[in-house]
């Protein structure tokens, strides 16, 4: 397991099964969101006592007789105890309920946090084929779009089902105690209330859906036109713009009509159910109350209950509505999570502390999927420490996968590679990747500053100076100051933007910096002018000394100085050997190196007949 | 990120004049707005009035045990009822529609107003921020001028009538019930304030956690290659702690909002129970009464939570309406003369006489920048980055004016013609092709939109884009996904090439693409690009040798200036520039195109 300790591996406790799924979640806030629900209990029974105590104020207090037998002195200190009790209930029932929210935030708020560091440790874990197969936007939407779903199903809608239930159990108890019939009649028209409440909540979600994907298409249309403006402007075509966006527009808001109907019809539809069912019981409590059966303050405490029994019934069909997309969001949230991590720190054979640099490959093959056709096939070379071995090939010949093997990014199917005489799989993936240095043909940057780009997975506390020596060594210090704030300058959106070049010779500092044993370099400076080509390629003489170096060839003069090349075609290595060697054998290394001088010649030939 | 520009600074300050232009958004549609307006007052006014009759059941019907009494009123609670259903399906109607429109609205001229903005404007303004004024921004001012408007018209109404109703049970208790209400809104309003700032700091962690995210899955590789799994995660999780801190902070201040509220108006209620007994005992109020005002009391609370809830927005909302007006405000740099005329067609010399040009102040790009080009010449343009290649077509297209000198086309200042004149008869292709969502026969289209099928496979053949298109499952009616993102670079240039073929301009403008495309399709747009040239007055800027040579004309371009001018063979003579610029670009070309 990594350095930092999840207190809970996800990975192996989430079940497929949703709500058992939800609940494993809540491991460790259990305790914390069940005292949510007792301090929302003990809010809910505060407000219902406010009903029986104006019961007992409109039935004792404000009785006729009272003055006659007490006097009003005695009524005054009855009616002061009174109002503090309604001031009394009410801190309650304020208290608990801030109480209640608190603690179902600290609980939703936890789950969040805790589901969002897992999920970012356990994406940078996992293997390089997943991530080759995962569109990155879909990835980001999930590890925060679905987690804040998750998020607002435990502060929001757990909560809220409970409060629903715990309202409607206490009330109708209550009103048990009032009169057992008058409740039973109480309650005629809740399932009603909740069916019809839920059949329009899954109405609305859909139109909802529809609206939703509406914007979406209005948000493309805006943004591609943004983008496209040179295009839009240079064909003028803002009239078909304008339309495009008319025709898109005007569906978001025809579909908004679909939506907005049926919230219009959902709300006055439940208001008159609620409003019929408190009617009957309104008119069956007067009736009862002029009968005398049941008091006049028994009639207010119920014409008060009443509401807050049918009320909250009304908002169930929504919070079931919405606890379904956080049950999808758990699904979604899940399958990134069962996916395998990469482990960093098996096997557990100890290395050295460095590497010397000797490598072999015996017969060695890889296929990216099991059914798949070979990447590569029987590759066997032999490289001792601090070789340059060059891989020369058109795209697609294999070179790319065969350095990928080494710090482990894919596991070779079949076959051997041995690093100083060890298989390469009793490394630790975290220790090869220690003692290999990468520079990419268009190096990704991070939005940090420059400095921290350059000390970016050093591992170890870097004074500036040795930074500075770094960037000097990679030639790019004295471009670094020219930039408003130096190594502090951001890279990026918010700061510079930086030519491939130069992010090149930024990743040649940082790798510097790593100082690894073995290096792996792309030798591509088809996006840079020739000066600036000169000084890469001194910056990268600078770095290849003295390790063991793989560099992917673009150009036949990266490769004639090199103690082996490999020429690669379809997977397999066609040719092998020095410059010296390979130059005489008919083959494609010659056939490469013909066009090189034919080049010459040609060049030659042109600029004479021009003159 | 769209988000950073959303979250910036706003004045703390009402704005009258904005506010009352973001009403007159509602004077088009003033009849659905009075409409709901009303229908919500009413609706408000019989929320109040269902209080006072609960009273009048009280006492009399159960009190006067008269159930003649009883069944009158349920029957006018129960009419009333209905009534009640029929308004809120108005308002609730009414209001969302208005809503939704006002957004049509404001989104419709916002979008037509960008498409006059000139590229000077697209320049400085980055494009995330331009969608936040047409998306969210659009969305909170449309639901402020409506559902907001909705809520105080509501609350307003609401007190008001119950204040009504209590002066009629008893003028003394409403005296007390009163002046909690000014408090109450005051209190609620700061702390809804105070909660809307927490949960603005909640949501720009979230977008930097959305960030981090992004960051982190699209840089694995470095991650991975440097080993930098446990820093990572070391800061991330900083960064959810100040997360949770916030959000949690955020989230505890809301459950405190209703809480502090309801103790305040428990206060007015302690007063009446205690006030309403004994009155009720000197004979000045009933019971009925007594409940009345319990009832009014408890819900005072909504409106007031209301009320304050709008105040907190209400600043959010202008805010919103000053970057949609800042946005639709803004003039158009390049935009027609009065006089402007269309010539017919743009055949004919181009001249630029003496153009200096420059993006910003003191950082000139073009100087004293003079050229005359023959009807049906072909320019190569080369050179370094930055020399102002690029800025010599956008000024050609008329992106941008010159700002001194003169550009004329047949001898014409080509500002005295149409803007339209102009860029409908010039076609250009971009070295980073831009489609757009669609079928490649729409994009296709995009150069002449009444063009048949037969003349856009014309246009495909004659680019080179026919032979591609047609191994495709569905051929010409293939979707091209967002941006064209299903397509390959070097087929997303051909698409790009047939749809200036189809255009068929009058003057041809083509920025090559450096970016490497496999040989073949490179040939296919080599192919592709001297169909268009042909007959044309053209202008590359080039990079490819066999673009460069073809050229009658190639002006090297350095710091803003015409170094060098001349054909192919004059120009390699010279042993300047040009010379060393074309051996090195040659070697390399070569170099890439057999070896690797």
């Amino acid at each position: 397991m990594s350095a930092f300790n999840h207190p809970l591996d996800l990975h192996e406790i989430l079940p497929e099964r949703r709500l058992l799924g939800l609940w494993r979640l809540m491991r460790g806030f259990r305790l914390t969101y069940l005292l949510a629900t007792l301090t929302l209990a003990i809010a809910s029974i505060s407000k219902t006592a406010t009903y029986l105590l104006l019961r007992y104020f409109a039935d004792s207090v404000l009785d006729k007789n009272l003055l006659a037998s007490s006097g009003m002195s005695e009524i005054t200190r009855m009616l002061l105890l009174i109002a503090l009790g309604f001031i009394g209930l009410a801190a309650v029932e304020g208290g608990f309920t801030y109480f209640s929210g608190r603690l179902a935030a600290r609980t939703a708020e936890s789950i969040a946090q805790r589901l969002r560091n897992y999920l970012f440790d356990h994406l940078q874990r996992l293997s390089f084929t997943y991530h080759s197969q995962t569109k990155t936007g879909d990835l980001v939407e999930r590890v925060t779009s679905d987690v804040d779903a998750l998020r607002r199903f435990f502060a929001d809608q757990a909560i809220g089902v409970g409060r629903i239930v715990l309202l409607f159990v206490i009330n109708f108890t209550a009103l048990l105690n009032l009169d057992v019939g008058l409740a039973l009649a109480s309650v005629i028209v809740v399932p009603f209330i909740v069916i019809t409440s839920v059949f329009f909540f899954k109405r609305v979600t859909k139109a909802y859906e529809a609206y939703q994907e509406q914007e979406a298409i209005l948000t493309t249309t805006l943004q591609e036109n943004l983008t496209g403006v040179r295009v839009v402007k240079a064909f003028a075509r803002q009239d078909y713009e304008r339309n495009k966006f008319e025709r898109d527009n005007w569906e978001k808001y025809r579909r908004a009509r679909k939506l907005n109907m049926m919230h219009s019809l959902f709300w006055p539809l439940s208001d008159l159910l609620c409003g019929a069912q408190m009617l009957g019981g309104f008119f069956l409590a007067g009736w009862l109350a002029i009968d005398g059966r049941i008091s006049v303050g028994t009639y207010m405490a119920y014409v008060g209950l009443i509401v807050w029994l049918i009320w909250p019934m009304r908002n169930l069909g929504r919070l079931i509505v919405n606890t379904s997309t956080g049950l999808v969001s758990y699904g979604r949230v899940r399958e990134v999570i069962r996916q395998e991590q990469e482990p960093l720190y098996d096997p557990t054979f100890q290395p050295p502390a460095e590497v010397r640099g000797q490598i072999t490959f015996r017969e060695v093959c890889f296929a990216y999927e099991e059914d798949e056709s070979a990447t590569l096939e029987n590759i066997t070379f032999d490289c001792q420490p601090g070789q340059v071995i060059a891989l020369l090939g058109s795209t697609g010949s294999g070179k790319t996968t065969l350095v990928n093997l080494l710090p482990r990014f894919y596991d070779y199917t079949g076959g051997s590679i041995t690093l100083d005489g060890r298989e390469l799989r009793d490394y630790p993936r975290a220790f090869l990747r220690s003692q290999i240095g990468i520079v990419e043909q268009e190096p990704f940057l991070f939005s940090r500053s420059i400095g921290e780009n350059i000390r970016y997975g050093v591992g170890r506390e870097v004074p500036q100076a040795e930074v500075e020596a770094a960037a000097q060594a990679a030639a790019i210090h004295d471009m670094i100051l020219t930039f408003p704030e130096g190594y502090e300058t951001l890279v990026g959106e918010r700061g510079v933007t930086l030519s491939g070049g130069q992010k090149q010779r930024v990743a040649i500092a940082r790798t510097l910096l790593k100082n690894p044993r073995i290096l792996i370099l792309d030798d591509s400076t088809s996006s840079v002018d020739t000066e600036t080509e000169a000084v890469i390629r001194q910056a990268l003489e600078a770095l290849m000394k003295d390790r063991t170096t793989f560099i992917i060839a673009h150009r036949i003069q990266s490769v004639m100085d090199a103690d082996l090349i490999l020429v690669m075609d379809k997977g397999r290595v066609v040719q092998m050997g020095k410059h010296a060697d390979l130059l005489p054998q008919p083959g494609m290394y010659r056939q490469i190196y013909d066009i090189q001088t034919r080049i010459e010649a040609e060049l030659e030939h042109e600029i004479r007949s021009a003159a | 990120m769209a988000d950073t520009y959303e979250e910036e600074e706003y004045n703390a300050h009402f704005s009258g004049s904005t506010l009352r232009r973001i009403l007159e958004l509602l004077r088009p549609h003033w009849r659905w707005t009075l409409g709901f307006l009303l229908t919500v007052a009413a609706t408000a006014g019989l929320d109040a009035l269902f209080t006072y009759i609960s009273a009048h059941i009280i006492d009399d019907g159960i009190l006067a045990r008269d159930r003649d009494a009883l069944i009158r009123l349920m029957a006018l609670y129960g009419g009333l009822q209905v009534v009640q259903a029929g308004l809120v399906f108005g308002f609730i109607y009414l209001v969302s529609m208005l809503g939704e429109r006002i957004r049509y609205d404001l989104r419709k001229t916002l979008f037509n107003h960008i498409q006059d903005l000139s590229l000077a404007y697209f320049n400085q303004t980055p494009v995330g921020w331009m969608m936040a004024r047409v998306t969210s921004d659009t969305e909170r001012v449309g639901g402020m001028v409506t559902w907001g408007l909705l809520d105080i018209v509501w609350a307003i109404v609401n007190i008001t009538s119950a204040a009504v109703f209590m002066f009629i049970i008893n003028w003394r208790l409403a005296l007390i019930v009163l002046i909690m209400v000014p408090i109450l809104v005051v209190i609620a309003a700061q702390f809804r304030k105070k909660i809307l700032v927490e949960f603005r700091a909640a949501r720009k962690l979230n977008s930097r956690i959305t960030a981090a995210f992004n960051e982190n899955i699209t840089g694995v590789r470095v991650v991975k290659a440097l080993g930098r799994e446990d820093e990572n995660i070391g800061e991330f999780s900083l960064l959810t702690s100040q997360m949770y801190q916030a959000s949690y902070r955020a989230a505890w201040l809301s459950a405190l909002f209703l809480p502090v509220v309801q103790i305040i108006s428990a206060l007015a209620l302690g007063a009446i129970i205690y006030y309403g007994g004994v009155q009720a005992h000197l004979g000045f109020i009933t019971i009925g009464g007594i409940q009345a005002f319990v009832s009014y009391v408890t819900f005072m609370m909504w409106p007031v939570q209301d009320l304050a809830r709008v105040y907190a927005e209400l600043q959010h909302a202008i805010a919103s309406a000053e970057r949609i007006f800042s946005l639709s405000d803004a003039v158009p740099e390049v935009h027609d003369r009065p006089s402007a005329i269309d010539p017919g067609n743009l055949h004919g010399e181009i001249e630029f006489d003496h153009v200096d040009f420059y993006y910003e102040d003191k950082k000139p790009v073009l100087t004293d920048f003079s050229l005359r080009v023959q009807a049906g010449e072909t320019i190569a343009l080369v050179g370094p980055t930055g020399g102002g290649k690029t800025t010599i077509v956008n000024l050609l297209c008329r992106f941008f004016e010159p700002k001194s000198g003169v550009i004329r086309i047949s001898g014409r200042d080509y500002t005295d013609l149409t803007l339209h004149a102009i860029q409908s008869r010039v076609g250009i292709v971009l070295q980073t092709p831009h489609l757009f969502s669609g079928t490649l026969r729409e994009n296709i289209r995009y150069g002449r939109l009444d063009a048949t099928d037969a003349e856009i496979e014309e246009a495909a053949r004659l680019a080179g884009a026919h032979d591609f298109i047609v191994t495709l499952e569905k051929g010409y009616d293939q979707d091209v996904g967002e941006g064209g993102n299903l397509l390959s670079t070097g087929q997303k240039q051909l698409v790009s090439l047939a749809r200036a073929v189809l255009a068929q301009p009058e003057i041809f403008i083509m920025d090559e693409a450096t970016s490497s495309v496999d040989t073949l399709t490179e040939a296919l747009i080599q192919k592709g690009m001297h169909t268009l040239m042909e007959g044309r007055t053209s202008f590359i800027i080039a990079h490819r040798l066999s673009t460069i040579k073809r050229a009658d004309r190639i002006l090297v371009i350095e710091a803003g200036r015409i170094a060098e001018m001349g054909t192919h063979a004059e120009l390699l003579r010279q042993g300047g520039r040009y010379y060393h610029l074309y051996t090195q670009q040659f070697r390399r070309q070569l170099e890439e195109e057999y070896a690797i």
